[in-house]
Parts: structure tokens; C-alpha cells; sequence
């Protein structure tokens, strides 16, 4: 057998190039044993790691990998494929592209010849010779060979001169010959010419004339097959993702596609045939390969020095601040628990060398509250000892006994993962700071790698073969929630389409081989990457949408696999609530508390917890939490960290919830004397016992991710390396779905040493639920910190909690109506939007009964905040009369009209319609200034007969398509006496009414749920005497398809279902779509009900939207 | 249901009256109403096409009135001042236009009034009325504000301020609602009760392009009609060359004196306003006609007009010889197909594809476009050919064969040809996506036997066929 390496591999992260994956490339080339495989794509390094981390697993005849890129010009230069040989030429590779990735939009790329030259150093060149079809396709219009002339060595980045910019590469053989000689003498023995046998016709002929030119220009003939896909059945993708990238269908495409499927990995053997008269450009590639030396595991990382002070080892700085803050914690006195366990903590961080980067997170909190941003850390490291006296997060550890040991492995030598959530609002300046703290080359963003989903290939390789956009709109909307693996069939027959019909097919077939290919980079939302060398001689960094962004070409399991270091900035909408209720309740209030200091575990906080009070309580405040707080009875905080996690997939697909909800109640009921059973291996006695430290803290159900991993360890038996591929697996589900390999691994060994398969069974089908959502305890017990403070907030503080969640909005669960409703039934007193007392923020004002909650003109649809300002700015001692205000305020007429439809002037005049009439009044804005102020003078006196009164229905309606929400009444009210003479029941007789009887309910749509794939879905109503939840099984779910999807009211019949722990649901039997009663709401008597179907028609768009829309989750 | 892109967000603009019963409106986001009746049948809305249905039913209501005009995409007004007579009167006149109209299919609503804006408001809430002048104002005064059809912003601000019917906006003061919604709104509203007019903007089908004579004396010679052709043609032309066009589609009218109608078309492969031609032209679409033009008692009008015009140049400066050339063969073309049908008369166009026999299309020659992608040569200076000069529509198999020596022979209709020379392959798949299962890939060979011949075979399939696709000379 020959030997043989493949050099020009595109796989595709070169968007819309190459139809493979790298791991699939890297399969491929195990099994066909080529000596190497060169992953160069197209300007970019964005597929390497992947690749990387495919061959790392490969156990029998492991390639080496090469790792390069393929060099495209920008001026007419033909491909040229670069490969560092050691690690500074590798750095000068990333530099060469982030120079081109600087100077070109986001996404792309700009490369001259003279950038080359500037970084060739170190190099392997292949020139690759122009491939005939190329010529092809080009147009006739002028172009410019590559420019000899223009190296310009002064900047770094640097502008391509715009005449630089020429076609696609037409070169001929001598062209090329001088390129080669050209070049030679930049790069002596580092370059090639690479050819390949493209089945033209003319392939030999044109082999020797390329020798030809090899020979005259003394360069080495490299033979490569410009592979595109790994095995020829991918053509047909290949074609798919050319007319994408092309913008055509395939029946227009013609010779932009390729005309066969040659461009596939070969073998060796088949490689030396077509390389027969040649055999020296295969003998080439061994001896190519053999030139490079570098390697991914070349990449030490290593952290920023910036924090530690001159003098001292990272450690000791730790050291020295851990113990300062532990000092200042504990005012001094550090009990001897914390102090054992942080000198055990931070020896391990001794071993692991991973000081520095607590030091980077600890910088970058400590920032964020000197600007008083609040933060919290979570994370694997974030619930350890140190960083609590760090103040990374406010989760006393002590208080949980979480053990870092658990999260931070020893063995894998990576480093910890911690994540920090900042407010919303505020996240930017802590972005800015390090950027100004650690340098633009030190510090960028990942990548996130945006993938074909579903409903996106589906819809792109629709119109590639030519179904209409209503086809594959119909396709697509068959596919609940953006996530899943694959089109089904079933799907496409949802959508009343023909499975069978073959263009459908073979566009479904196509969309799902696309599902999971990379499309482009975009930057993660907050994920840093800072190293103390250039970040871009590690990793070409390029240009993101925002001015001054950078991010580099890797997301986070390319840096996992790396082990490089990240820091998760994220934005968390709950901080910016919290803060700014803290910030109300200081000012108005004058009690002074941050996320440290609010009294820990205060047994009323849990009280109105179980009663399910927990409407805008962060994380607990979904329907599904509602109604598992009743069952939990959070009592104290780890209760609340069970809480979060265990509303999750993971546990759900295991079928976990149940069975701890059933031992809880046991454990409650025999007043914590109730000793449980632990599964066990039966059939290895002396382990009997090994799940109990595993499972003890959850009652011997496993809910939390840590100790899935922990089962698949104890009671699979799983070695480290196995585990670390389970959980690498669990991590990367959406991308390569290899987790089923362990399934068998896992249930398998679990069950031969005598576990029940239904357990192991679960247990599995758990993990696989973590991986589309994983929530390990460390974030839980933050997040459930968080539960706390607000749930704390809203007990004690209700008016400052809906002020605040009002001013974050848009966040959370539930619209502005429910906060408002919820604020008023904890007695708060909410106003009006008023322009005499508003401001823009929802803002509090103090009344002999307390604090009243002002809405403000945030609240208003359409008003915008510079208005408000305005109007604030002109307010003085306030406004008398609404010609005052317009002459006083120099607003646009739609914003009278605006504020008039908000009912805004209530202080000056108590009926709306006579304002809304004289402010369509006020002089236009196109008006002449000069004119204006007279008109508006000239204006003030008007005898006009007074309008008809607006009823209160009427009123109702128009607040809330002005505020989304209506103090007056709920609409619903106006329909009780209809309903009530149907025998309709108000939600609070539904939530009154004893288990499985039977009753009707109706109300406005809060929200509508499906969640996962079980079929379910839920309903939340609403009346003015509170709400109903509403279950609608699967099989009902079709029959009222059209009524659950499109009716703002529903009538819904069916029966009580009520839990020992009192959570109440309505089990529909039958739905109703009432909506048109809306209607009836704003009709008067004076117009006759023949007109109304037709009126109804030519109605106002404001009025379509007559009651809040529903937020709806799938 | 129709949807139409509104938006960038697909939305219905059209809706059968039984999803209207299932809560479907119009303006709906398609993926709602999928979202709620997945079932649910559509087609892309067709803007153009609407359009030319309404130029239809216009050009059909010619025959009440000559003041015929558009309203809104969906709406016609016919000013029938004068005319209602000749029909039996006002009532009479309206049923039978609803009438006849929904005999032909189509839904109907109509009303007659003394004003356009009063018309068009009791067209959609009173069907078939027709209202006496006078009455407007009573009648109109129930209707809700949305009859006046303002925009939606006034019709809010009424119905806001609890001005709900047209009598109750008809009772405020004219200066309170000047001030407020400006003079354009009042005019309106007295137009909706009976007052004032507004004359109708009568439907000009692109007055510009379109010319008629009227004859006192119906008029029924060939010789006559041929001279009118040619004057309108001459009238139309002046009218397109001060416009830098020519017409591409031409239609002649001829109304005869009972009421029938012919329209007669023809087409030209390029823009044309050549008076003689266009005459010449009709003249042999006249003599062709299966159906020939029957005069009847005689012709009343006749009405030529340009329905598709081109940009065309001047041909003052048309010195150029080839394009002279050009002109005769575009001329030649047209000739040919008024005479023989423009189906009939093809040109070659080239065909982007990599699969050989598919190269090329034969297209109507009228139609045949200057692609942006041109023969191309795929051929090397001083190169061989790469697709042979004779293509054969019916493959010939060939078989191979080695004699003792080693030397290859084809053999082809029962002869032996020695191969001298043999190039290849070029490979050639199949494309996949026209075939349940894709023919074979075909591996192309360039071969030259003995005596200097060239023949193109090709390989294909497993054992491997061979075929003889064609001879370079």
C-alpha cells in the first residue's frame, strides 16, 4: 500500500463550501489510513479544533493532523494552502488572518499577496494550480493580476487599496510559474505547487504541463485531491450548500455546481492511480507532513498577570486576599470549618495552578461593585469557599455544603468554569473595563458557532430546489421549538404534505443532513477569552457587529478542548430588578441592603413561597414552578436550590420528579424519621451501599447534573476518560449528538452489576435531558440565592418589587398587567399615568397609607422617553390645562395624542373624551413655528357641544391598548353577568372548587405552554378574580387546535383537578374560542348589530389588538 | 386563502367566506393562521393579475358608461349620469350589473348615489340600494364612521370620542372638525351626505399608449379598417417616440354597433413603432385569423393600444450595418410568427448545464433573450475542441475492443476503426435531483482512429456500456 497525506481538506467551516464535518473528515481518514490530513479552509481556522479534538479519540490508525488554512486572495492571486511548521509560524498564520479579517466586513476576509510576504516566515506554501472549470465561469470584464508592486510594510492592519481588488483567479501557466518563482525567493524549500485530477478530459495533459512549470520554477509537484466532502454521497449536500451560498435553485445553478463527485478523501491506492505518471507529487505529501512539527497541544495557555502585584506568585496573592476577605466576612473571626476548607481549597488550587484565574474573576467582580453593578458568580468554582469570601458570589457555602472537589477535577487539569451574571443594563461597562484593563490583544469574545436548525435548513434548502416559500413555511412550522435533530415525517405530513412526493423528500433528507452544519460566526454573548501573549498569535480574532468588538474564530468547546481560560459575562434581567428595588427602598425607605446582607432564611419568606405567591420571583414565577412550590414546601435554602433544578428536562425525562416529590411527603409526614431504600447493585454486595454519598442530599434520586456524572462513575463504573467523554457529549448534544454511544455503556454495566434497567434507564434518559439543558447544582444554588433575595423583596418590599420588575421589563414571565394586579392584591396602591406626577420609570410616591406605585410613561405604548423628559423638564409646578401644556411643551401632535388616549390628564380634566377631542386640536407639527405658538393661542376659545359619554367598558379597552393594562376593571368583568347566566365560574370559585368537579371557566389568555415534546398543553386564564390554570391533554389538543392557538378568550369546560397540597388545575374537556365577546366591549348601542360582521372588518389595526397578547412558550 | 408578503411577514390578504366563519381576517400573519388551522389552503397572492381582472370587469362595464373608474384594488365607479336610461332605469341598470357581474362568478356589492363617496359607502353597508338624491344624508346617518372610508387614524379619533355613525359626526360643528382633521375631511363628509361633487378620475388604461376613432357611419371595408390601423398607428407612434419607447404588444379594438367586442393582438420581438410595420403586421394576423373579423352591421370605434412598451433607441443613427441586420431578422422573426405562431419559429439559446445533450434550448425566436451567459468558449487557444461539432440525438453503442497486440479498436455500425488515439476521462454526473434514481455517472473519451476521424464516447454504468455520442468532423 502507498502512503499518502490529503493536504487540501475544506471541510465546513468554510461556510457553504465544504459538505462535511471535520470529525466526519478525520473518521474518514482513519479508516482509509492516510498517512495525515490537512484541514485548511478557507481563511479561517474556525474547524481545526474540531477536527482536533475528532482524531484525539481515533484509537486505531490515528492520522496526524495538519493544521493550516487555505489562503484566498482578494487580488487575483490563485488559493495558496499555508501550514505553520512550528508554533511562531502557527502565531504568524493568526496574525496573517486577523490582519485580513480586520480589514473586511464581519465574516469576511481580505488577503492581498503582500500580507503573505509579510508573514510567510515559517510557512509551507502550496500553491495550488488553478483548476480548469475555474475558467470557466468567470466573466470577460477587465481584471488585474495579482499586484507585484504593492507590499507596504508600515501598519499593521492596514486598508487594501480599492484597485487591488480583482476576479476570481484566472491564471495561466506562466502566470503561475512566475508567481512560483516569485515566492521562492521569499520562502526557499517551503513551497509547492498542488495539484489534482479534476476528470476533466484533459487531466494528464494538463498534470505535465504543470510539471512543467514545477520543474522550471525548481519547486516540488504536491499531489491533493481539493477534497470538498469525505465520501462521494455527499455531492448531493455539496450541491445543496453551492446553491445556497450562490442564491440559486439547483435547476438554475448549471455549472456552478461541480460536474461529478470526485472531490471526495481517496485512498491511498487510489490516489497513486490517478498520480501514476507522478508518483513523486504522492511520495511529496509523506515528505510534507513530515516537515511540520506544530500541533493544537503546542498551545500553552497561560493567564493575564495583570491583577497580581510586582513580586508575588499569583498563589500567594490569592492567599493573601482569601484570607483578608475571610477576615472581613466573619468580622475577624473565621470559624474553624471555613478555615479548614478553604486551606484545603486553596491547595488544590495550589496543585491545579490555577490561581490567576480566580484572581482575573475576582478583578473584574470587584470592579463591577465599585461601580455598584451587581453581580453574581455561578458556575462549577463559583460555590466554593474562596469565592464567597472573595465576594464572586453570595452563596454561603457553608450553608450548603457543596464541595469544589466536586466541580473542579483534578485529573482533567482544566481550568474551573466560573460565570458571572451582571445586571441587564449595566453588563457593557464591565465589557468596556476589560477591554480598557486588559487590551484589545488580549481580550475578545468567543464565538458562538451559528448552526442550521431545523427550521432554518429546511427553509433554505426549500428554495434551493425550488418550493415555494408557503411550502417550506409549512414545513418548518411543523417543527415545534427551534431545537431537534431531524425533520420527521411525521412533520411533514403535519404540515398536509406528501412525505413520499420527491422533491419534499429529497428537500427534507438534504435539510436533515444540514441540521447541525455551521453557518457562520457570531460572538457569544459574554463569553471572554484573556490570555497574558497576543490573543491573536493564538487564534485569528476578528471584527463583530458592534464597533470596538472583537471575537476570535473558537467557541467555548474549542476552548474547553484547548483549555484555555473564559470568563461568561452574561446579563442577567433579575440584578437590574433587584438593584433597583434596592435602590427604592434606600431612597424611600432608608434601609440600606445588598445581595450579602438581607436576613437569611426568614421562615416568612418561605411561607408565602408555599402558597405558590410567587408571580415575578425569579426562576420560580413559571406556571410549572407554581405549582410544584405547594408540593415541594421550600423550608429552607437548599430546598430552594432542589426547586430550580428540578423543573429542568433532565429530571423530567428521567422521570425523577415524582419519585423525590413522593419520598419528600414521606420524609415530611414521618417527621424526618423515614429512612429510604438506595438503588443498589445487587449483584456486588460489598458496594451496597455506594450510591448513599452520592444520593443523600436528594433522598436517593438523582436530579442534579453533578451527580449523573457521579452514577455514571460509581455505578457504571465509567473510567475518567470515558466520563470525560459522557460529559464532553452532554455538553456538545446539539452539535454531535455522539451521546448514544454511552447509552449502551452506561445502561449496560449498570445493569450487569445489578441495577434495575428501568433505573439505569432513567438515570440515562436523564442525562441525555441535561444535555439539551444542563443545570448542575453549583448554578442552581446560585440561582436559588437569587430566588431568595427576591421572594425576600416581594414580601417585605411589594410596592419597590413591582416598581423595579416594571422598570426591567421587558423580562420575566408575566406581562405588566399581572405584576400590577399581583401589586395591588398585596395592597399596593397603583396610579395612574398622570402628566402632572409621571415620569418615564414606574416610580414610587409616598401618601398617607404608604408608598403608592405611580406608573410611568415607560408604560405608555408609543410614547417615547425623550418626550417624557421633555414634558418633565417643562412640568414646574405642574400643568392646569391641556392648551397649557401645549404651549409650554414643544412636542409632537402624537404625543398630546398619545397621552390623551392614555388618559394622562386626569389631574387637569376627568373626562378623556373631551381631551382626546382638543388635542387633535393642537396646531400640526409641520405648522410654521412663527404660526404655531399663535394658532395655538388663537385657538384657546371653543364652544363645541359636549361628546357622548365613554362607557367603562369603553374605557377598559382603550387602557389597555394604551397601557397593556387597565386600573378601572378587568374586561372580563363587563362579560360576568353573560357568563354567570351560562353558569361560568370565576377563577376563584375554580381555584375553590373540591378535586374532579365538574365546571366551566372562561377568561383572557395569559399565557399558553407546550412544554418538551409531551403534547401538553397549558393554559393560564384570567378574570377579574384572579387566574385558572388550564391542562389540555394531547389528544385534545388536536380537536381544539384552533381554539388553544388563536383565542385571546376561552371558555373552557372540563373538570376540577385538585392536589392534596391544594394545587388546583381545570383538566379542559371542551374549548371554546369567545373571543369575539371582546368586540361587544367597544360597540355602542347606536350601531346596529347587522353592521358589526362587516365593520368589524374595516377596523382600526390599534383595535385588532384589543386585549394583551398572550406570551406563548413552546 | 391568499397571502401576499406584507412586511416581510407572509399575511392574508384575501379570505373565503367560511374561514372568515373560522376567524381568519385579513391583514393575519400566515403562521397565525396556520398556527390555528394547519390545514389551511393558500395561494400567493397575485397582485398584476388582480389588477388585469379589474381592467377586465372595467373593460366589461364599458358598455354602461365610458366613465369608468378605479376604486381602492377591489372597487369600480361608474359614473352613469345620462346613461341609466338606456337601461331600464337606475334600479334596473344596478341589478343588472350585480346581477350579471355574480352570474360570472363573482361577489358583488353595489349601490347607486348622488355622490361617489355616498355611493361607495352604501356599496359596502347598504347592497343594492339606490338612494334618491336628497336622501343621502338620512340614509347615510346610521352607517358607522368607517362608511366614509377616512383613513384609519380620523376614523379612530371619532369612534374614540364617541362619534360613532355618520349622523353623529354629521351634528358637530364643520369649524370643530376643520380644526381638528383639516377641510379634505369635511369635503368628504359633505360629498357622503349629498353635497358638493368630486368628478371621478376616469380610468385611462395609459392614456398615452392608446388611441380610438369614432365613426358617425359604422364603418365595415377591409380597405377602411386597414387606413384607420395605420392612422391610429401613426397617432400611437408619435406619442411612444417622444417617449423613447416602442411597443412590444399591440391590441386593436373594434367595438361594433350592437355591442359586440374583438380585441385582436399582436406581438414583436423587439420594440416597434414603425407605422408601416405595425399596419403590415396586422394585416397578416387579419388574413390568418381562424376566426375571421366579422364586421356585422359595422364598426362604431376602433381603438388601438400599446398594452406592453420597451425602451427603444431612435433609429435615426442606425448607420451600423449589423444592426440594420438585426432589425430585418427581428422583422423576419415577427413576420413569421404573426403569420405561423410564435411557437413555431425557434432560435437556439444556451442552456447552463453540465450534462452535454441539455447545452442548449430551442425557444421561440420572439422571446429568445440575450443571456448574460453566452456560448462560452471552454476552449484553449490552439486546443482541441471539448464538445464535438455533431451531437446525436440517439446515442449509438459502440463496443471496444483489444486485439492481440494491445491495440484498441472500435467498432461502430459493424466497422472497425483502429485507435490512434484516445483522451479522457471526463467525468459527467448525472443531476440527481431530476431523477428518482439518478442515471449513472458518464466518463467522456476523445478518440481519433487511423484515418484522422474524431468520435466522443462515453462509459456508463457497471459492467460498463459504451456509447457513441458524437463525431468532432
Amino acid at each position: 500500500m502507498k502512503a499518502y497525506a490529503e493536504i487540501a481538506v475544506t471541510t465546513n467551516y468554510s461556510f457553504l463550501r465544504g459538505a462535511s464535518h471535520p470529525w466526519e473528515f478525520a473518521g474518514m481518514a482513519a479508516k482509509l489510513r492516510l498517512a495525515a490530513i490537512g484541514i485548511a479552509d478557507r481563511n479561517t481556522l474556525a474547524g481545526i479544533v474540531r477536527a482536533y479534538a475528532a482524531v484525539q479519540v481515533i484509537k486505531e490508525n490515528r492520522p496526524r493532523l495538519l493544521v493550516g488554512a487555505r489562503l484566498v486572495f482578494v487580488d487575483g492571486t490563485p488559493d495558496i494552502l499555508a501550514y505553520p511548521t512550528d508554533r511562531t509560524a502557527y502565531g504568524r498564520l493568526c496574525r496573517l488572518l486577523s490582519a485580513g479579517k480586520l480589514r473586511a466586513p464581519k465574516g469576511e476576509c481580505h488577503l492581498a499577496l503582500y500580507d503573505l510576504l509579510k508573514w510567510q516566515e515559517g510557512l509551507l506554501l502550496v500553491v495550488m494550480a488553478p483548476r480548469p472549470e475555474q475558467k470557466e465561469r468567470v466573466d470577460d470584464s477587465p481584471r488585474n493580476f495579482w499586484n507585484k508592486n504593492l507590499a507596504r510594510e508600515d501598519e499593521e492592519v492596514g486598508e487594501l487599496p480599492e484597485e487591488i481588488h480583482a476576479n476570481a483567479p484566472q491564471v495561466s501557466s506562466e502566470e503561475t510559474q512566475s508567481l512560483l518563482e516569485k515566492l521562492l525567493g521569499a520562502a526557499p524549500g517551503r513551497l509547492w505547487l498542488g495539484v489534482s485530477m479534476p476528470h476533466k478530459c484533459d487531466d494528464r495533459r494538463r498534470l505535465r504541463e504543470w510539471q512543467r512549470v514545477a520543474r522550471a520554477a525548481a519547486v516540488p509537484l504536491l499531489a491533493t485531491n481539493d477534497v470538498l466532502y469525505h465520501s462521494p454521497e455527499r455531492r448531493e449536500l455539496q450541491d445543496v450548500v453551492t446553491c445556497i451560498r450562490e442564491h440559486v435553485t439547483l435547476n438554475e445553478a448549471g455549472r456552478l455546481l461541480e460536474a461529478n463527485a470526485e472531490q471526495h478523501l481517496k485512498s491511498p491506492d487510489d490516489m497513486a492511480e490517478l498520480f501514476n505518471e507522478t508518483p513523486d507529487a504522492i511520495a511529496e505529501t509523506i515528505r510534507f507532513a513530515g516537515r511540520i512539527s506544530f500541533s493544537l497541544d503546542q498551545l500553552k495557555y497561560n493567564y493575564p498577570d495583570e491583577p497580581i502585584p510586582k513580586g508575588k506568585t499569583a498563589q500567594e496573592h490569592l492567599e493573601e486576599i482569601t484570607w483578608q476577605g475571610a477576615a472581613s466576612r466573619y468580622g475577624g473571626v473565621i470559624p474553624d470549618k471555613l478555615r479548614a476548607t478553604l486551606e484545603k481549597e486553596l491547595a488544590l488550587i495550589a496543585r491545579m495552578d490555577i490561581a490567576p484565574y480566580f484572581l482575573t474573576v475576582h478583578d473584574i467582580v470587584s470592579y463591577a461593585r465599585s461601580q455598584n453593578i451587581l453581580c453574581q458568580g455561578r458556575g462549577s468554582a463559583a460555590n466554593s469557599a474562596v469565592c464567597y469570601v472573595l465576594g464572586i458570589t453570595a452563596v454561603d457555602p457553608m450553608q450548603i455544603d457543596l464541595l469544589f472537589e466536586r466541580f473542579v477535577s483534578e485529573e482533567r487539569k482544566e481550568p474551573p468554569d466560573i460565570d458571572v451574571d451582571f445586571e441587564h443594563e449595566r453588563r457593557e461597562e464591565v465589557i468596556q473595563h476589560i477591554y480598557k484593563r486588559y487590551g484589545h490583544h488580549n481580550a475578545a469574545l468567543t464565538a458562538t458557532v451559528i448552526c442550521y436548525r431545523p427550521r432554518s435548513a429546511i427553509r433554505e434548502t426549500g428554495k434551493v430546489f425550488g418550493l415555494t416559500e408557503d411550502v417550506t413555511a409549512n414545513l418548518a412550522s411543523g417543527v415545534w421549538g427551534s431545537w431537534g435533530s431531524e425533520l420527521k415525517e411525521g412533520q411533514v405530513r403535519q404540515g398536509r404534505l406528501d412525505p413520499f412526493n420527491r422533491v419534499i423528500k429529497r428537500a427534507v433528507e438534504a435539510a436533515n443532513l444540514l441540521i447541525t452544519f455551521p453557518r457562520h460566526l457570531s460572538q457569544h454573548v459574554g463569553g471572554f477569552v484573556l490570555t497574558r501573549d497576543r490573543l491573536d498569535e493564538i487564534v485569528p480574532v476578528g471584527p463583530a457587529t458592534m464597533e470596538d468588538r472583537h471575537f476570535i474564530e473558537w467557541d467555548k468547546d474549542d476552548i474547553d478542548t484547548l483549555r484555555m481560560m473564559k470568563v461568561d459575562v452574561l446579563a442577567l434581567g433579575m440584578l437590574t430588578c433587584i438593584r433597583k428595588a434596592f435602590d427604592l427602598i434606600r431612597i424611600h425607605k432608608g434601609e440600606s441592603w445588598d445581595l450579602a446582607t438581607v436576613k437569611r432564611e426568614d421562615p416568612r419568606v418561605y411561607d408565602m413561597l408555599q402558597k405558590a405567591d410567587a408571580i415575578g420571583v425569579f426562576q420560580v414565577e413559571s406556571r410549572a414552578q407554581m405549582s410544584m412550590l405547594p408540593r415541594l414546601q421550600p423550608r429552607e435554602f437548599y430546598d430552594l436550590v432542589i426547586e430550580v433544578a428540578i423543573v429542568r428536562p433532565g429530571p423530567i425525562q428521567g422521570g425523577m420528579v415524582h419519585p423525590y416529590l413522593q419520598r419528600r411527603k414521606e420524609h415530611r409526614e414521618s417527621k424526618g424519621t423515614k429512612k429510604f431504600e438506595y438503588s443498589s447493585p445487587l449483584l456486588d454486595p460489598q458496594a451496597k451501599d455506594e450510591l448513599i454519598p452520592v444520593l443523600d442530599k436528594t433522598m436517593g434520586v438523582p436530579l442534579f447534573q453533578e451527580q449523573a456524572m457521579k452514577l455514571a462513575i460509581v455505578a457504571a463504573k465509567f473510567t475518567p476518560d470515558e466520563a470525560n467523554g459522557l460529559r464532553r457529549a452532554m455538553a456538545t448534544f446539539h452539535h454531535v449528538g455522539t451521546i448514544n454511544n454511552f447509552k449502551e455503556k452506561f445502561v449496560g454495566r449498570m445493569v450487569d452489576r445489578g441495577y434495575e434497567r428501568e433505573f439505569a434507564e432513567r438515570c440515562f434518559k436523564q442525562i441525555e435531558g441535561f444535555g439539551s439543558y444542563g443545570f448542575p447544582e453549583s448554578h442552581a444554588a446560585s440561582f436559588a440565592h437569587l430566588v431568595y433575595i427576591s421572594a425576600w423583596i416581594k414580601k417585605f418590599h411589594p410596592d419597590a418589587f413591582a416598581c423595579a420588575l416594571l422598570n426591567s421589563q421587558p423580562m420575566g414571565f408575566y406581562a405588566p398587567a399581572e405584576i400590577v394586579r399581583d401589586a395591588r392584591e398585596h395592597e399596593v396602591e397603583v396610579r395612574h399615568v398622570d402628566v402632572n406626577f409621571s415620569d418615564w420609570d414606574n416610580t414610587l410616591e409616598p401618601y398617607e397609607g404608604g408608598l403608592a406605585l405611580r406608573l410611568g410613561f415607560r408604560q405608555v405604548s408609543g410614547f417615547r422617553e425623550d418626550w417624557a423628559k421633555t414634558l418633565l423638564a417643562a412640568r414646574a409646578n405642574g400643568y392646569r390645562a391641556v392648551s397649557e401644556v401645549a404651549r409650554r411643551v414643544r412636542l409632537p401632535k402624537r404625543a398630546f395624542i398619545i397621552l390623551a388616549e392614555a388618559d394622562s390628564f386626569q389631574s387637569i380634566s376627568m373626562d378623556r373624551r373631551e381631551i382626546l377631542w382638543a388635542v387633535r386640536r393642537i396646531a400640526d407639527d409641520d405648522a410654521l413655528p412663527l404660526f404655531a405658538a399663535q394658532y395655538v393661542e388663537e385657538q384657546s376659545e371653543e364652544e363645541i357641544a359636549p361628546l357622548p359619554l365613554m362607557p367603562l367598558s369603553e374605557h377598559v379597552l382603550a387602557d389597555y391598548q394604551m397601557l397593556r393594562l387597565s386600573l378601572r376593571a378587568h374586561l372580563m368583568f363587563f362579560l360576568r353577568d353573560l357568563f354567570r347566566s351560562e353558569g361560568v365560574w370565576d377563577c376563584a370559585e375554580i381555584s375553590g372548587a373540591k378535586d374532579s368537579t365538574p365546571a366551566s371557566c372562561a377568561g383572557i389568555v395569559l399565557v399558553r405552554q407546550m412544554p418538551g415534546d409531551s403534547g401538553v398543553v397549558f393554559i393560564t386564564l384570567s378574570d377579574e378574580a384572579g387566574i385558572a390554570n388550564v391542562v389540555v391533554w394531547p389528544k385534545l389538543v388536536e380537536t381544539f387546535r384552533r381554539e388553544i392557538m388563536g383565542g385571546r378568550l376561552l371558555l373552557v369546560e372540563g373538570r376540577v383537578q385538585r392536589s392534596p397540597e391544594g394545587v388546583v388545575h381545570l383538566v379542559a374537556e371542551c374549548i371554546f374560542d369567545r373571543s369575539h365577546e371582546l368586540e361587544h366591549l367597544s360597540e355602542d348601542v347606536t350601531e346596529a348589530p347587522s353592521f358589526r360582521a362587516q365593520a368589524a372588518r374595516h377596523r382600526h389595526p390599534r383595535n385588532v389588538r384589543t386585549v394583551p397578547k398572550s406570551r406563548d412558550f413552546h | 386563502m391568499v397571502v401576499a408578503k406584507v412586511d416581510n411577514a407572509l399575511r392574508l390578504s384575501a379570505v373565503e367566506r367560511k374561514a372568515t366563519a373560522l376567524g381568519l381576517a385579513i391583514g393575519q400573519p400566515l403562521a397565525n393562521a396556520r398556527a390555528t388551522l394547519p390545514a389551511l389552503k393558500v395561494v400567493a397572492a397575485n397582485e398584476p393579475d388582480d389588477l388585469k381582472l379589474l381592467t377586465r370587469i372595467a373593460d366589461w362595464c364599458d358598455r354602461f358608461t365610458p366613465h369608468v373608474a378605479f376604486d381602492g384594488p377591489r372597487g369600480l365607479l361608474l359614473d352613469v349620469t345620462g346613461a341609466a336610461h338606456l337601461f331600464g332605469g337606475e334600479q334596473a341598470l344596478l341589478n343588472r350589473i350585480r346581477e350579471s357581474l355574480k352570474a360570472q362568478g363573482f361577489a358583488v356589492r353595489g349601490a347607486m348615489a348622488g355622490t361617489a363617496v355616498a355611493a361607495r359607502a352604501f356599496a359596502r353597508y347598504r347592497d343594492g340600494a339606490v338612494i334618491a338624491p336628497g336622501e343621502e344624508a338620512e340614509t347615510i346617518a346610521p352607517l358607522p364612521v368607517a362608511a366614509l372610508n377616512l383613513d384609519h387614524i380620523t376614523t379612530h379619533a371619532f369612534r374614540r370620542a364617541g362619534l360613532k355613525t355618520v349622523g353623529q359626526v354629521a351634528s358637530r360643528k364643520r369649524t370643530e372638525m376643520t380644526a381638528r382633521f383639516g377641510a379634505g375631511m369635511v369635503a368628504i363628509l359633505d360629498q357622503a351626505l349629498g353635497h358638493g361633487t368630486q368628478p371621478l378620475s376616469p380610468r385611462l388604461p395609459r392614456a398615452l399608449y392608446w388611441k380610438e376613432q369614432n365613426f358617425a357611419e359604422p364603418i365595415a371595408t377591409e380597405e377602411v379598417i386597414r387606413a384607420t390601423l395605420k392612422s391610429l398607428a401613426a397617432a400611437l407612434a408619435s406619442v411612444l417616440e417622444k417617449r423613447g419607447e416602442g411597443a412590444r404588444r399591440l391590441e386593436a379594438v373594434f367595438f361594433r354597433a350592437d355591442g359586440a367586442l374583438r380585441r385582436i393582438a399582436i406581438e414583436m420581438g423587439v420594440p416597434t413603432r414603425e407605422p408601416a410595420v405595425i399596419e403590415r403586421l396586422f394585416r397578416e394576423k387579419l388574413e390568418t385569423l381562424a376566426d375571421p373579423l366579422d364586421p356585422g352591421f359595422g364598426f362604431d370605434l376602433i381603438r388601438l393600444s400599446a398594452s406592453r412598451v420597451e425602451r427603444a433607441q431612435g433609429e435615426v443613427a442606425d448607420f451600423d450595418v449589423s444592426i440594420n441586420e438585426k432589425a430585418d431578422i427581428s422583422f423576419l422573426v415577427d413576420r413569421l410568427a404573426t403569420r405561423f405562431g410564435s411557437q413555431r419559429i425557434l432560435a437556439f439559446q444556451p442552456n447552463d448545464t453540465h450534462i452535454p445533450e441539455a447545452a442548449w434550448l430551442a425557444v421561440p425566436a420572439q422571446y429568445a433573450q440575450p443571456t448574460k451567459l453566452m456560448w462560452k468558449k471552454i476552449r484553449e487557444p490552439g486546443d482541441a475542441p471539448r464538445r464535438p461539432l455533431r451531437l446525436f440525438t440517439r446515442l449509438e453503442p459502440v463496443t471496444l475492443l483489444a486485439t492481440a497486440s494491445g491495440a484498441q479498436h472500435l467498432r461502430w455500425r459493424k466497422v472497425q476503426h483502429a485507435v490512434a488515439h484516445c483522451e479522457g476521462p471526463e467525468r459527467i454526473a448525472m443531476e440527481w435531483w431530476r431523477h428518482e434514481t439518478p442515471p449513472p455517472e458518464r466518463d467522456y473519451f476523445r478518440v481519433e482512429d487511423g484515418e484522422g476521424r474524431r468520435y466522443w464516447l462515453y462509459r456508463a454504468g457497471v459492467p460498463p456500456q459504451w456509447f457513441l455520442h458524437g463525431i468532432f468532423a
